[in-house]
């Protein structure tokens, strides 16, 4: 049976047929929120509302995005509420992440890392990698993160992207782009303390 | 140099992720091949993709998924009338 279909009979009142659409998309959707919200009890929250929702909105579900895509935006609206009431730190401007200044000194804010991941990457177990990027995420603006994470995590295209969080196609690459950039800069400083000392000595 | 490399940055991310016309993608690839930093931030801007990407897939944890199916069926008796 398609997804589709599975969806018009949860529509019709099935509950077995709306588990079956839990139980496909749960852990995805999980991993994305954690990735989202970097703290599993805003996460655990959010999942549950979500699909709370699914529950109350069900008949609103038109199929025009897939199922999965339909839960992430309702996961995303929540996740937005909720990061609103907190603080949010400031996005450094471009130029602080562009790798000229490493080497030449010119530019006043220009401090990028540029350190070969070549050894860290080779020798970092990826349990510590993903506390790492969790770390790293956390650092990020919201705004910016959502973007990312819809863009390479969830793999929508940046019109896809720009549609689901209201914003210009250029804005929302804009906001992609630096938040790679900025969690680039995260790891590099990271695995540089890591493993620059190390690489310094050999040389 | 210094300015090449920094005209270049918005053009890397959609150079690796094959976003790019032919004839700045050549552009690029010359220049990465002549710039240490630049073919640095390639690689590692590659890499922060697939390093979030794979990273520890976390799963919906089972004391959540005994309490959410509780709540979904009785949420789904509210609306339904029946689960
Ligand atoms: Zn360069």
């Amino acid at each position: 049976m398609s997804e589709a279909e599975i969806v018009k009979r949860a529509q019709a009142g099935d509950f077995e047929a709306f588990t079956e659409l839990v139980n496909a998309h749960k852990d995805k959707l999980y991993a994305f929120v954690r990735k989202l919200t970097g703290d599993p009890d805003d996460t655990n929250d959010i999942v549950q509302d979500t699909f709370l929702k699914a529950i109350d909105k069900i008949d609103q579900f038109r199929g025009e995005a897939s199922f999965g895509t339909w839960l992430t935006s309702i996961a995303l609206n929540q996740a937005r509420a909720l990061f609103a009431k907190r603080k949010q730190g400031e996005m450094k401007p471009i130029e602080a992440y562009l790798p000229v200044g490493a080497t030449n000194g010119e530019h006043p804010l220009a401090e990028a890392s540029l350190f070969d991941w070549e050894d860290p990457l080779a020798n970092l177990e990826r349990a510590e990698i993903g506390r790492l990027i969790e770390e790293g995420l956390e650092t990020i603006p919201f705004a910016y993160r959502e973007a990312f994470l819809l863009r390479y995590v969830e793999e929508m295209s940046v019109k896809e992207v720009a549609a689901t969080i209201g914003q210009t196609v250029a804005a929302t690459k804009s906001r992609i782009l630096r938040a790679r950039l900025a969690l680039r800069d995260f790891l590099s400083k990271r695995f540089e303390a890591k493993y620059g000392e190390k690489v310094r000595r050999i040389h | 140099m210094a300015k090449k490399c920094e005209e270049f940055i918005s053009g890397l991310a959609d150079y690796i992720d094959g976003e790019i016309e032919p004839e700045l993608c050549e552009e690029i690839e010359k220049h990465i091949g002549q710039c240490n930093n630049c073919r640095i931030m390639v690689d590692s801007l590659r890499q922060t993709v697939r390093l979030c990407r794979e990273g520890k897939e976390e799963k919906l944890p089972p004391a959540l998924e005994e309490k959410l199916t509780g709540m979904l069926k009785k949420r789904w008796k509210e609306k339904f009338g029946q689960a």
